[in-house]
């Protein structure tokens, strides 16, 4: 590259695609590039708003509990940018909130399946229709779900901060594990809902799966105020189950 | 009670000595005047300046009368020397006072040093070694600015036009590229040491050889010592070798220089390690040195296998920490990345496992070496790029050393604020400082020539020792290091736009280097001398440009410094970079900074900063392989941030005010200040207020009443 060949260097909002972008389907967070949502890959992260759960730890709550709050970043504007990272970008996640949620999905993804970029979802397996439907039509190439707690009613009515069908969530585990494509599991352990037992236990529904990540809670600012700067385990507590974990799912 | 002709004794046997070294404190009472010579203050005035012996004299006596007639009863040497300056000031004698200076330092100023701790260099620890270097430091600095610049030069690093580097090093070159071919080779014969070691038969003994003379240099050059394919030349002594012992040999390798924190000054020293997965070009073919300092009749091409298994023992060191978990701060481990690494079946594998590293305790520095370049690093970023002629003497890798004689910055905020927005104005004051930085390298050589030239008898007989035909400093290869601070303060002043926030701002500032190499490619075909550009790591010259200008541009300075003013947390953003705190993904920071890394010969380096996210490694990986084929980035880092404790003395990622594990408030914050890291505690003010601003990764804004946007973390 030649000096002069720069890409302009703005803020989105002083970009003049800005405001000529149409806001259908409301994303509120662009992360242009992640080093750890996708491991192997240098991704683009959308955050669409919303959930229909009400996790306590939940970190992302503005975009759950307040959407409103939050400037709407224009399609156009998340494509143009994607285009002009080409190259460098090798694939986007949709996060959120709950993705699965949102009626225009499909239509998101494949638009940005047209740049060239491989898909990743994050969600909580609520709605294992729509995860379905999107692999089958070929929109999506990895799935990271979210198990939040062992598979019984109190437990994730408790860890979601909602009561929970848990036939969706079994069928979404099934699902994936079927392995038609990448998949995640992971585990955000807060030591006012998990206890050692829970987290082996909640291993064994997802025994034959090729992992499940343990990540550690972030007291700093989370959706329930009552977890406000309570301590999460420490990160040799956090080691030890990860092995103990991984000996039962790959049994 | 010492009598007069004791003490004129005594001064006989000390000479040359001060005023009156002997009569540090002079006792005065009604009677008399105890220990008290006029003479001396004669012998003084005739001995260091060009005065006639008659004012002398009447100098001389004027001041005993103002002592007899006073009522103070104790004086001291440096008392004295200020009446007798008066006295000539008095009289418009001007040149002979400054001859007749006195360096030193209050007595306020000695116990503050000795009670508290050195902010301007955080690689200093605060002790009874430290203080001695900084009290050393500071009277050189002094002699430096007196008597080896002029004072056109001095005047301007005063003012803070520029600022000289490490003066209070003003007798040492600034820093150094080594080979360990050359104590392979000749063993370890230094002029001042008591024994001579030949060469070494063991790796373990090469690396005490190593260490030492580490240690011999840092004591005869200002920074860094940088050790060119360490990997590589230690090979040859490693075959045959257990994974067990080479990784107990890695092992020591990084402790030796990490704990190196006893040595002059009480300073680590700066040490980089320069690596390699593959056996770089310009080695391959060349015959080896092993054991005995002997030829082994093979060539480091055939070595390939050993320096693999030493460089991966060396990053399973750097992935453990020290103790407590700590990245090691020092030696920095810096990986060449070349064309043919990529043509190595194996090298995802290294890249992926130098990426752990990269995340985990963010050591790893990846320099580019694209096309044909090959270079050796040093220091913050420094390096030097091989010339044809170097790359024939990689035929004999122990010619291989290079140095920076000097370095010099240029404060751009400055320039922008006097040049009234006129562009003709401010290349012609960028010119202008180039000049001076030019002058003061003149100088300093010059001042640097007159040591050497006392050859083994001088004080740098180690530089001028002569073991393979010429001296061991070759001056003929040395670089003169130009820099700069503040080139987005000094665009933002100028245009009204910092370089990231529009297109016409950043080509302006990419015109501004582009001049300063064109200038400094001129220089050197003038002077025949090599003046390249440096992004100068300006770990205390960010603060104070931004102090000095507080000072003298306000109030137009303070609309352009960066950092909390009130909190006195100022600075300006380091050489070319783009502001910290800019809104950027480190895709675009690493495409845009690569942009002026060609005009930059002394080499670049741009920082990611990881805060506490800790990246999965083949994502830093499939980044660090795009950086190199799609930018002309020289060299980049990954910073993550830590939190250490020193009560249960464990490590975690993220800066926090309480150890996670123990929750103890006796917690050190880690993370890179410049070029290398180091605890936050140790910090100046300005480095303090930029690191609130540096800018980590953002997804969401957040709207106000406003309509105002602030950037959220995610």
């Amino acid at each position: 590259m030649e000096p002069g060949t720069e890409t302009e260097v703005l803020l989105f909002q002083e970009d003049p695609r800005w405001h000529a972008g149409q806001k259908t389907i409301g994303i509120k967070g662009f992360l242009e590039t992640s080093f750890l949502d996708w491991p192997g890959k240098v991704v683009s992260v959308l955050f669409l708003p919303g959930c229909n759960f009400r996790c306590p730890f939940c970190h992302n709550h503005a975009l759950v509990l307040n959407p409103g709050g939050l400037e709407e970043i224009p399609r156009t504007y998340i494509i143009a940018r994607l285009a002009e990272l080409e190259g460098w970008v090798d694939g986007v996640c949709i996060s959120g909130g709950e993705p699965t949620i949102h009626p225009r999905l499909p239509s998101l993804i494949a638009e940005i399946k047209g740049l060239g970029l491989p898909i990743k979802l994050d969600t909580n397996g609520s709605r294992p229709h729509i995860v379905k439907s999107l692999v089958e039509k070929g929109l999506v190439d990895c799935v990271a779900m979210d198990v939040k707690a062992p598979l019984n009613e109190t437990s994730y009515a408790k860890a979601a901060g909602t009561p929970v069908d848990l036939e969706k969530i079994r069928e979404s585990i099934d699902f994936l594990l079927q392995g038609e494509i990448e998949y995640h599991f992971r585990t955000t352990v807060v030591p006012a809902l998990h206890k050692g037992e829970d987290l082996l236990d909640l291993a064994r529904h997802l025994s034959g799966s090729s992992s499940l990540t343990l990540q550690n809670f972030n007291p700093d600012d989370p959706l329930d105020p009552k977890l406000k700067g309570t301590t999460p385990y420490t990160e040799e507590w956090l080691q030890q189950m990860r092995e103990q974990i991984a000996s039962i799912i790959h049994h | 009670m010492v009598t007069v002709t004791d003490i004129r004794e005594k001064q006989r046997s000390i000479v040359p000595g001060d005023t009156t070294d002997m009569a540090l404190f002079v006792r005065t009472s009604e009677e008399a005047m105890e220990g008290w010579d006029r003479q001396r203050i004669v012998d003084a005035l005739m001995r260091e300046t060009y005065i006639d012996p008659d004012t002398a004299e009447v100098i001389s006596q004027e001041v005993e009368d103002i002592i007899r007639s006073s009522t103070i009863n104790m004086v001291t040497t440096p008392l004295i020397r200020e009446l007798v300056d008066a006295k000539l000031i008095e009289r418009g004698l001007e040149e002979v006072r400054k001859q007749h200076t006195r360096l030193g330092m209050p007595l306020y100023d000695v116990n503050q040093l000795i009670m508290h701790p050195n902010k301007e260099n955080a690689n200093v620890p605060h002790g009874p070694e430290a203080t001695n270097l900084t009290l050393a430091e500071t009277i050189k600095k002094e002699y430096a600015l007196l008597h080896v610049f002029s004072q056109e030069v001095a005047d301007a690093h005063m003012r803070g036009d520029i600022h000289l580097h490490d003066l209070g090093f003003i007798d040492r070159p600034y820093c150094s590229g080594q080979s360990l071919e050359y104590i392979k080779k000749f063993g370890l014969n230094l002029p001042n040491s008591l024994s001579m070691a030949k060469p070494a038969k063991h790796p373990e003994v090469l690396l005490a050889h190593m260490v030492k003379f580490a240690a011999g240099l840092q004591s005869h050059f200002a920074g860094a010592i940088g050790w060119d394919a360490v990997n590589l030349f230690f090979a040859p002594y490693l075959v045959g070798m257990g994974d067990k012992e080479v990784r107990q040999l890695a092992q020591m390798l990084i402790f030796e220089f990490s704990q190196q924190a006893v040595a002059r000054g009480g300073q680590a020293i700066f040490t980089d390690l320069n690596l390699y997965w593959e056996v770089p070009k310009h080695f391959r073919d060349v015959p080896a040195i092993g054991p005995n300092g002997e030829f082994t009749g093979k060539i480091y091409q055939d070595y390939l296998k050993e320096a693999r298994r030493f460089v991966w023992a060396l990053f399973d060191v750097y992935q453990e920490g020290d103790g407590s978990g700590r990245p090691f701060f020092f030696p920095k481990p810096l990986v060449h990345i070349t064309e043919d690494f990529f043509r190595d079946p194996d090298h995802q594998q290294f890249l992926n496992h130098i990426c752990a590293i990269a995340s985990e305790k963010g050591n790893t520095y990846f320099v580019f070496d694209r096309g044909e370049t090959a270079k050796i690093s040093e220091c913050c970023r420094l390096s030097f790029k091989l010339e044809a002629s170097d790359l024939e003497d990689a035929r004999q890798p122990w010619k291989m050393r290079y140095s920076a004689l000097q370095n010099v910055t240029l404060n751009l905020p400055r320039i922008g604020y006097v040049s009234d927005g006129n562009d003709t104005k401010l290349f012609e004051k960028v010119s202008h400082f180039m000049e001076l930085a030019v002058r003061a390298h003149l100088e300093k050589k010059s001042f640097l020539e007159r040591l050497l030239s006392l050859g083994d008898e001088g004080p740098l007989a180690l530089l001028t020792m002569n073991q393979d035909g010429e001296s061991y400093l070759r001056m003929h290869r040395a670089t003169y290091l130009i820099g700069m601070v503040g080139l987005n303060e000094m665009v933002k002043a100028h245009t009204g736009q910092e370089m990231h926030e529009s297109k016409e701002a950043f080509k302006f500032s990419l015109q501004v280097i582009a001049h300063m190499k064109l200038l400094a490619d001129k220089m050197s075909k003038r002077f025949g001398m090599r003046f390249v550009l440096e992004q100068t790591p300006a770990e205390s010259t960010a603060y104070r440009f931004a102090k000095l200008d507080m000072r003298f541009h306000s109030p137009q300075a303070g609309h352009i410094i960066k950092g909390d003013i009130a909190q006195g947390e100022i600075y300006y953003t380091n050489s070319t970079y783009l502001s910290s705190d800019a809104v950027m993904n480190p895709i675009e920071r690493v495409r845009q900074e690569g942009l002026f890394h060609p005009l930059i010969d002394a080499g670049s380096l741009t920082h990611i900063w990881l805060g506490e996210s800790r990246p999965s490694p083949e994502s830093l990986a499939s980044f660090v392989t795009k950086t190199f084929q799609l930018t002309q980035n020289d060299q980049i880092a990954f910073s993550p941030e830590f939190t250490t404790c020193n009560e249960c003395a464990r490590t975690a990622r993220g800066l926090m005010n309480n150890c996670p594990y123990c929750g103890s408030e006796d917690v050190d914050g880690i993370t890179r200040i410049t070029g290398y890291f180091t605890k936050i505690s140790s910090w100046n003010k300005g480095k303090l207020g930029e690191l609130k601003d540096r800018h980590r990764n953002q997804a969401f804004i957040k709207k106000d009443q406003n309509g105002q946007h602030t950037q959220l973390d995610v």
